[in-house]
């Protein structure tokens, strides 16, 4: 059977790339895909947008709609990870550890066993990995800031240079991460709730769906955003510049918040309690 | 506003996706009415579009406003608001009569289980309404990430179907992405009627000859055609039947939908039925996965494993009577995309039904349900009347169809396998009704009281409305089928087909 599938796969592969011999060259100015549709994007996207950086007038403006459904394809995924792993019912742990923060002395508590106050002198800890590494711990604290800064960066600035909503919400989800690694899951949580992560995908992908059927209500097509120009007091190319903006802002939103919500389910398995 | 209606099917649905993800948290009763406000606009809307573009013709709607090479548009005919009526409705039907079931399915997760169903509704609408080949990708991804969430979340070996599902379905999805990739590459369009002008020049490349097969592959995975059908009947009977009741009688039909305008309308029939010459063995095919799907419902123990088996060979129906090439082939073909989504619907409810009240769909348990649901199982001898093929019922109109058009084609295999599993089907579901009807049961413990009172234990009422609605649907659908083709379908075929 191994050896059927391999057959079977060398065989398509082969045929694969025999064919490619009909393909047009690469980056032939004369083959289909850069003489159809692209010059005029390339000629019109600065007109047409008020947007230097065609990429992001073509993902955000011309091709708007696919990329609303890309976020929503994010959202879908954050929230399948939710419904198949979040396990709600609580289930005490048998061992539970603490840690005495003046001394480093650990505490270990079994089942039933009276359980220090919340206090800033004791700190629960996990049970299975138990790190408390002063380097790795100041490291992170200080670089955190400074990839978030870079994040809105990325962001904001996805009109003039490569960037926008998705890598700079990427950017954004990994420093979080990178602080729940950096110290454990459940001071992470403590400083991002579940539940914050849940909104602010769902808020996100409501942005940018929101800002198109604004357009709707305004008598425009569906993310027609000239159709903003009242509202944000600008003429009607430079209100399609900011209808990518605002669009981005949401994108930005949901991937952050869905790849910490994802972060948080897998790495917990769905407890929230422990994980890495 | 009525000029919006076509962006209305998709966004009032959309929107209303992150409103209950977000009260999920606050309110969890609250879901379950938006999740049905917003599906029955959805479905306002999409007879709204039916009515348009039965007045007008193609309904177009561009999105941002830009004109159809360079943006995205909407293009409704009368293929599409057709099916998008289907999908609307089987939706609003099917979340009213799962209220209960869900609540006790998926406790606790009511909020994300009906933001991932309204998204998958989304999806499915997006995939049928757009006019463009690429967006039809991003809306798949859509339907499948939701489906295989909805799928997972079962009994048993549930989870592990569903990755089988997701292994596949991805696969195909890959398939279909690569196709359209070769297409872009020759052509330098996504817009399928911009691509269907574009491409007679260039048929015989070997680069569009590549786009098709693999657009043909991916297809025949997601839809389930035999033998890539392997996914489906795990996936299918180990998730909860309050999903599946939603997935099974959208999710290949759909599918069905894409194949029948990728090669009517993207490829152009001079290049799928003339060009290409492949009829014959595609029909053939198609005769085999209606006569082995049609064999492995019969080798099955559980109702739920054997309407599984039952769509593969309807899928092999609908893929054979496009193939036909001919008009009553194609008719049927697109006929029975309504009637099965009607039929299995009636069906998959029937079975969700007895599941709730029995927990349990062997055949063994299913001794005496006449006498304990009487009205579940009558919708269910409607369903299974419906696609046994017994007139009035719709099945048998679709049935004729392409009967007849394979007669007119000369493929007699195909008549012949058409009527080999109609009789198949006879075995199963008299097999169903004699055990329900005919044979005592003594492991009941009121068994040997004989009193109909205690007996009697049908479900409660607002499961029993929409699935009775289900079966009466499955009538009307019959008697009026000769509107539906002369208003509708008829128009839904290019021109040039005879």
């Amino acid at each position: 059977m191994r050896i059927l599938g391999l057959v079977i796969v060398i065989l398509c592969g082969s045929i694969l790339i025999y064919h490619t011999s009909d393909f047009p060259d690469w980056g032939h100015p004369a083959s289909p895909a850069s003489t159809h549709v692209s010059p005029y994007y390339i000629e019109k996207a600065l007109d047409d947008t008020a947007v230097p950086n065609i990429v992001t007038a073509v993902l955000a403006d011309y091709r708007g709609y696919d990329t609303m459904f890309e976020t929503t394809v994010i959202f879908c995924a954050g929230i399948a990870c939710f419904f198949l792993l979040r396990i709600t019912r609580r289930m005490e742990p048998s061992v539970t550890l603490y840690r005495h923060l003046p001394t480093g002395i650990t505490l270990r508590i079994e089942k039933g066993g009276k359980e220090p106050d919340d206090s800033n002198i004791f700190k629960r800890i996990d049970t299975q990995w138990v790190p408390y590494d002063l380097i790795i711990n100041t490291t992170c604290r200080m670089v955190i800031p400074f990839i978030q800064l870079f994040a809105l960066y990325v962001i904001s600035h996805g009109h003039h240079s490569p960037g926008g909503g998705f890598q700079g919400g990427v950017i954004l989800g990994a420093s979080v991460i990178l602080f729940a690694i950096s110290t454990d899951l459940r001071t992470a949580i403590s400083r991002m709730s579940e539940r914050l992560g849940a909104f602010l995908s769902a808020t996100g992908v409501f942005i940018y769906a929101g800002a198109g059927a604004l357009c709707l209500v305004l008598g425009a097509n569906f993310l027609d955003y000239s159709a903003l120009a009242p509202v944000l007091n600008v003429n009607s190319v430079m209100a399609r510049s900011h209808g990518i903006l605002i669009v981005e802002i949401g994108v930005g939103l949901a991937v952050m918040a869905v790849m910490i919500w994802i972060y948080y389910n897998l790495s917990s398995a769905g407890r929230h309690d422990e994980g890495l | 506003m009525s000029e919006h209606f076509p962006a209305l099917v998709i966004i009032v649905p959309l929107i209303s996706a992150f409103l209950i993800s977000a009260t999920g948290w606050l309110n969890k009763r609250l879901c379950f009415p938006i999740a049905v406000f917003s599906l029955t606009v959805s479905l306002f809307a999409s007879i709204g579009v039916l009515m348009m573009v039965l007045e007008n013709g193609t309904v177009q709607y561009r999105l941002g406003g830009w004109a159809p090479p360079w943006g995205i548009e909407y293009r409704i005919d009368h293929l599409n608001s057709l099916v998008l009526v289907v999908i609307s409705a089987v939706a609003v039907l099917n979340i009213v009569t799962t209220h209960k079931p869900v609540q006790q399915d998926f406790s606790g997760k009511e909020g994300p289980f009906y933001a991932l169903y309204v998204l998958f509704v989304t999806g499915l609408s997006g995939i049928v309404v757009t006019g463009d080949a690429f967006n039809l990708y991003v809306l798949l991804e859509i339907a499948s990430l939701t489906g295989y969430a909805l799928i997972g979340l079962g009994k048993d070996r549930a989870a592990l179907s569903s990755l089988n599902y997701l292994i596949m379905g991805t696969i195909g999805a890959s398939f279909y992405l690569l196709g359209i990739g070769y297409i872009y590459l020759v052509t330098g369009s996504l817009n399928i009627a911009d691509i269907a002008n574009l491409l007679p020049d260039i048929y015989d490349s070997g680069v569009v000859l590549f786009a098709f097969i693999f657009c043909m592959i991916g297809l025949f995975i997601k839809m389930a055609f035999f033998p890539l059908h392997a996914w489906l009947p795990n996936a299918y009977s180990y998730a909860q039947s309050s999903a599946v009741s939603l997935i099974a009688p959208l999710t290949t039909k759909v599918m069905i939908y894409v194949m029948i305008r990728v090669t009517l309308y993207l490829f152009t029939p001079q290049f799928s039925f003339v060009f290409l010459n492949i009829s014959k063995p595609m029909v053939w095919l198609s005769v085999l996965a209606i006569v082995m799907g049609s064999l492995f419902a019969l080798s099955q123990k559980s109702l739920k494993k054997m309407l599984t088996y039952i769509i593969v060979a309807e899928v092999g129906y609908m893929v054979g009577g496009l193939w036909l090439g001919n008009r009553q082939g194609i008719t049927g073909s697109i006929l029975h995309i309504v009637n099965d989504a009607a039929m299995t619907l009636c069906l998959f409810l029937a079975a969700g039904n007895i599941l709730y009240m029995l927990k349990s769909d062997s055949f063994e348990d299913m001794k005496g349900l006449f006498v304990k649901m009487p009205f579940t199982m009558a919708a269910f001898t409607a369903g299974a009347l419906s696609i046994i093929g017994v007139p009035p019922f719709c099945g048998f109109f679709s049935k004729w169809y392409l009967i007849s058009g394979g007669i007119a084609a000369g493929e007699f295999g195909f008549v012949g396998a058409l009527i080999f599993s109609s009789l198949v089907n006879v075995v199963l579901f008299f097999r169903v009704i004699e055990i329900g009807y005919y044979e005592p049961f003594t492991n009941h413990p009121n068994a040997h009281q004989k009193d109909e009172e205690t007996l009697f234990n049908e479900a409660p009422r607002d499961m029993l409305v929409p699935l009775l609605m289900a079966a009466i649907l499955l009538l009307a659908l019959g008697i009026f089928t000769g509107h539906i083709v002369t208003a509708i379908i008829q128009f839904a075929i290019p021109t040039g087909i005879i």
